[in-house]
């Protein structure tokens, strides 16, 4: 029995890869899956072009400059204080901006821009008639800080949002797709157990989905080691645990498809209008930090968070919704986590399964 | 193992609207035509037999398997259903092959039988395009294949002639006809009552999802009491027939034919009369031939059916 | 005869002017549409907040009706654009959902089930048809943004006089054009993702994440990238600062207007062209 039923769950996978995989009306979730990576790219080309820029900046000023120099220019400095400590900015932009003083009254002030590097920071002093009014600095990108960020892209936007929608498109067609396309009656007509039938369902999409996005993850890392030397990368990925978080994030995004894949295919199963769960899970997932800790536990995100192997420092100045959604008050050990994941995504594939039996094929009504 | 498709006492209600009610049959081998007005049940009823829908109440067994064993059931069971869909970005060929592959059979025999399958229905050049792309009787013929491939002893055939040309409405019916000779059930449903009359051995005559009458139609219609015999009789004297049949008192009505050959009467007692032909001709009148004019299903369609629809 | 009864005469009385025909599809679509309990209780739901800022206008101008309270006599609320800004952003919010209910089940079954074919081959041109479908949404929402929005000013203006009014007229502008951009976005996005999947559900789930992941994707753009130019994939944001400039609030953007305009606009067209290229009567598949 066992070796007839895996023959007809990879018969089962062969028929959706055929229909799913590929199709056009599943390019918006490999756009989805592939956006993070262009981000990624264009970063790495964004900041090899400042770097050319704050190369050649550091060339043209009239000393080496530093970042001690830098600290000491101050709001309320005129023009001719920063001239003195810096020498005339390489790089000045001037012009003159419209303010409304009123509620039918402008005023024109004019304002300049000057940037100044040391070959590695960046030093923008905003002057408005002529007194400094702002001061920024940037450094370049460097792994640590890219690490942060791409930890922060992968749990703000990649589980929550990527993930989660490349998910819901691909699971939830799973039954309730079929249906809409009067095409589920074929595999209710073949000599399947509907549990099994199922559960080849559930594997083949969950093979595109962790394809499609594990795919994305090591993409992403890809384009954001690409910035650095061979030393960096080694050293990042030797020294600085590096692989395991390479092999973490592929984890995670792995579960988040196992976890988020049960609850859509039961989405379709149980509900006409699967989008409605699918906007309650979204808010379900999102308020997790402030659930009681029974209710937490009904969540793939609760999971996940813990596993991250990076975490994301809460910035004084970052909204306190964001802070809400990155922090993590009560972490779980990681075998907790798996199994606790995989314990709720058999749970709900249990419940799919006793629905899946009963279910009733009535096209007219669709 | 019983060869028997057995409905006892089934029912089957969407909410408040009846899809069938208190249905009992014993659907013997051979080919079965369900026979009914839009709405009847037919299709119900093919959905019921194959587990597509659950009965309200009673119960369905298909040679002694019940539709909740899919996994037994549908080796030996196959449907080709109304609904004109595929299975989206697969061809011809690879809709067949691919629900073979979920029988567990290997590569090699799947791949014959799909092949035998699809020049059953003679589509061998058209395989390996989209089914998508296929004409309306490329895909019922498609869908007829599927639902033969696996070689089953039960076929259930919703409306399987729609949209075929005449040639190949011949070559299926045909095809039919040389299953139903091997022993094994082939139930249909159809509209075209001139065809029904020709390929089956048995009627299930459905309206209002109620079971109206089964059986052999001549059968079926030797029990309509109060619809009298229509007999056409080919002769050279019409009308000294006439005057002689009329006499007697189980006929009802006589009229000369239209093009004066032969006389349409209208008989209770269809054995009385058939007697009473024995004796006519041997009184010197020529007769041809005498063969009843309303023991077809349109009649008997008419009688049941449209009676009802007309009552309703 | 091949003709049955030659009795039969075409039809020779008064036709409905052929500008309006597009208005048919509105009207079949309103009766799906009130066949629906959640969207009819929902619909009326919407008319809450303005009821309550309805409520507030007039408490504002009778002070002197709640001294028995011990409040002192002055107003508390400023009837400004401020105001009028949490007004669009409340109901622009439960226009969304509106039409997550509506919007993708308005093209997509007519290209599933082959519907389509039978509106084009009347004299019904493609151009109508998207215009019908869009009127849906158009004046559906219509209902529940400029219209009360209108009627507030309205109501204010009467209270405090001609000369607020005069004075104000900006706001009913900016009320009327702030609300047409959002409700045209809405409408437009969601006829477009309908007509793109073909299946009412994954239009729904397309109509989210354009929403959320574009705002997601926006803040994931300005993080990594360092820059404001994100905000440009949040389509929330883009409309948040064209109804700020419309509604003269002062508050920073991280985007200059002619930018969020131009973004609006692309928008616009690119949704436009998805219509033209999926809204045919037949399709070629090879």
């Amino acid at each position: 029995m066992n070796k007839l039923w895996s023959k007809q769950i990879r018969a089962v996978i062969r028929l959706e890869m055929k229909k799913t995989f590929f199709a056009k009306r599943g390019l918006w979730i490999y756009l989805l899956a592939l956006a993070p990576v262009g981000l990624f790219f264009a970063h790495t080309l964004v900041e090899i072009h400042f770097r050319g820029v704050r190369h050649e900046m550091s060339q043209k000023t009239t000393r080496p400059l530093t970042e001690q120099d830098f600290s000491s220019i101050h709001d309320g400095m005129t023009r001719d204080d920063v001239v003195k400590l810096l020498g005339e900015p390489p790089v000045s932009r001037t012009g003159a901006r419209r303010v409304r003083t009123g509620p039918h009254s402008f005023d024109q002030n004019s304002f300049e821009s000057m940037r100044y590097s040391d070959g590695r920071t960046e030093l923008i002093v905003n002057l408005e008639k002529g007194a400094v009014v702002g001061i920024g600095m940037s450094t370049g990108a460097s792994l640590g800080q890219d690490t942060y960020i791409f930890a922060g892209v992968f749990q703000f936007f990649f589980l929550r949002l990527a993930i989660f929608f490349g998910c819901l498109g691909i699971f939830m067609n799973l039954f309730r797709g079929e249906m809409l396309d009067k095409s589920l009656h074929f595999y209710l007509l073949a000599p399947v157990r509907r549990e099994v039938l199922l559960v080849g369902k559930y594997l083949a999409a969950l093979l595109a989905a962790t394809v499609i996005f594990t795919t994305s993850v090591a993409l992403q890392l890809i384009a954001l080691l690409s910035l650095y030397g061979s030393n960096i990368i080694a050293n990042y990925l030797y020294q600085d645990h590096g692989w395991s978080q390479v092999i973490a994030y592929l984890g995670i995004t792995i579960l988040a498809c196992v976890g988020y894949g049960s609850i859509f295919l039961a989405a379709g199963l149980f509900f006409r209008n699967p989008i409605i769960p699918a906007a309650f899970v979204l808010i379900w997932e999102a308020a997790n930090p402030v659930l009681p800790s029974l209710l937490k536990q009904f969540s793939v995100i609760y999971y996940l968070r813990s596993l991250c192997p990076v975490d994301i420092p809460v910035d004084p100045g970052m909204p306190p919704l964001l802070a809400l959604l990155i922090s993590n008050a009560e972490p779980i050990s990681a075998y907790v986590a798996v199994f606790g994941l995989l314990a709720v995504s058999v749970a709900i594939l249990a419940g799919s399964m006793r629905r899946v039996r009963s279910l009733e094929i009535n096209y007219t009504t669709e | 193992m019983s060869n028997q498709i057995v409905f006892d006492n089934v029912s089957k209600f969407y909410g408040d609207v009846l899809g069938v009610n208190r249905v009992n049959l014993s659907i013997p081998p051979g080919i079965t035509s369900l026979v009914g007005p839009n709405g009847s049940g037919k299709t119900t009823l093919m959905n019921l037999m194959t587990g597509l829908i659950r009965p309200s109440r009673g119960h369905i067994r298909i040679l002694d398997m019940s539709p909740d064993q899919p996994e037994e059931l549908f080796r030996v069971v196959g449907y080709c259903s109304q609904f004109d869909a595929l299975p989206k970005g697969l061809s011809g060929y690879e809709f067949i092959y691919s629900y073979l592959k979920l029988f567990g059979h290997d590569a090699e025999a799947c791949d014959e039988l799909a092949w035998r399958a699809i020049d059953l229905v003679g589509l061998r050049e058209a395989a390996h395009r989209k089914a998508a792309a296929y004409s309306k009787g490329m895909r019922q013929r498609i869908r007829l294949a599927q639902s033969l491939a696996h070689n089953p002893r039960v076929l259930i055939l919703d409306e399987p002639l729609n949209g075929l040309d005449p040639l190949v409405r011949a070559e299926t019916i045909a095809l039919f006809r040389s299953l139903a000779k091997q022993g094994r059930h082939v139930l249909l449903s159809s509209h075209v009552l001139h065809e029904v009359d020709i390929i089956s051995d048995q009627v299930i005559l459905m309206s209002g999802g109620y079971v109206i009458a089964e059986g052999n139609i001549q059968g079926v219609r030797s029990e309509i009491d109060d619809q009298p015999m229509q007999i056409l009789i080919r002769c050279n004297r019409p009308s000294d027939l006439a005057s002689r049949v009329f006499k007697e008192d189980h006929v009802v009505e006589v009229r000369v034919h239209n093009d004066r050959r032969g006389l349409l009467v209208k008989t209770s007692n269809p054995d009385r009369f058939y007697l009473l032909m024995n004796k006519v001709a041997l009184d010197g009148i020529n007769i041809e031939s005498v063969a009843p004019v309303d023991d077809d299903v349109n009649s008997v369609y008419e009688y049941l059916i449209g009676t009802e629809e007309v009552t309703r | 005869m091949a003709v049955y009864k030659r009795s039969y005469r075409g039809y020779a009385g008064t036709l409905t002017p052929a500008w309006s025909r597009f208005l048919v599809l509105y009207r079949f679509a309103r009766r799906t549409q009130s066949r629906s309990k959640v969207q009819t209780v929902f619909f009326v739901l919407c008319f809450f907040f303005p009821l309550l800022c309805l409520l507030g206008i007039y408490a504002n101008s009778h002070l002197s009706a709640f001294a028995f309270l011990g409040r002192r006599a002055g107003p508390f609320l400023e009837i400004d654009g401020s105001f009028f800004l949490v007004y669009l952003s409340v109901q622009s919010a439960l226009s969304f959902i509106l039409t997550a209910f509506i919007g993708p089940g308005l093209v997509s079954p007519d290209l599933a089930n082959g519907a389509l074919t039978l509106y084009l081959c009347r004299p019904l041109s493609r151009t109508e048809y998207v215009l019908g479908k869009l009127s849906v949404l158009v004046i559906t929402l219509s209902w529940i943004t400029w219209v009360p929005g209108l009627v507030l000013f309205f109501v204010q203006g009467s209270l405090s006089g001609w000369q607020w009014m005069s004075d104000n007229l900006w706001l009913a502008n900016a009320i009327l054009w702030g609300s047409f951009v959002w409700i045209l976005l809405l409408a437009m996005l969601s006829l477009a993702l309908s007509a793109w999947v073909k299946w009412r559900i994954a239009a729904g789930a397309l109509l989210l994440a354009t929403f959320f992941v574009g705002a997601g994707f926006a803040q994931a753009v300005n993080a990594v990238l360092r820059t404001q130019q994100g905000y440009l994939l949040d389509i929330s944001r883009l409309v948040s600062i064209i109804w700020q400039n419309l509604l003269r609030q002062q508050s920073h953007q991280p985007l200059p207007v002619p930018e969020a305009w131009i973004a609006v606009l692309i928008l616009y067209a690119l949704c436009l062209f998805l219509l033209m290229r999926k809204v045919k009567a037949a399709e070629v598949i090879r």
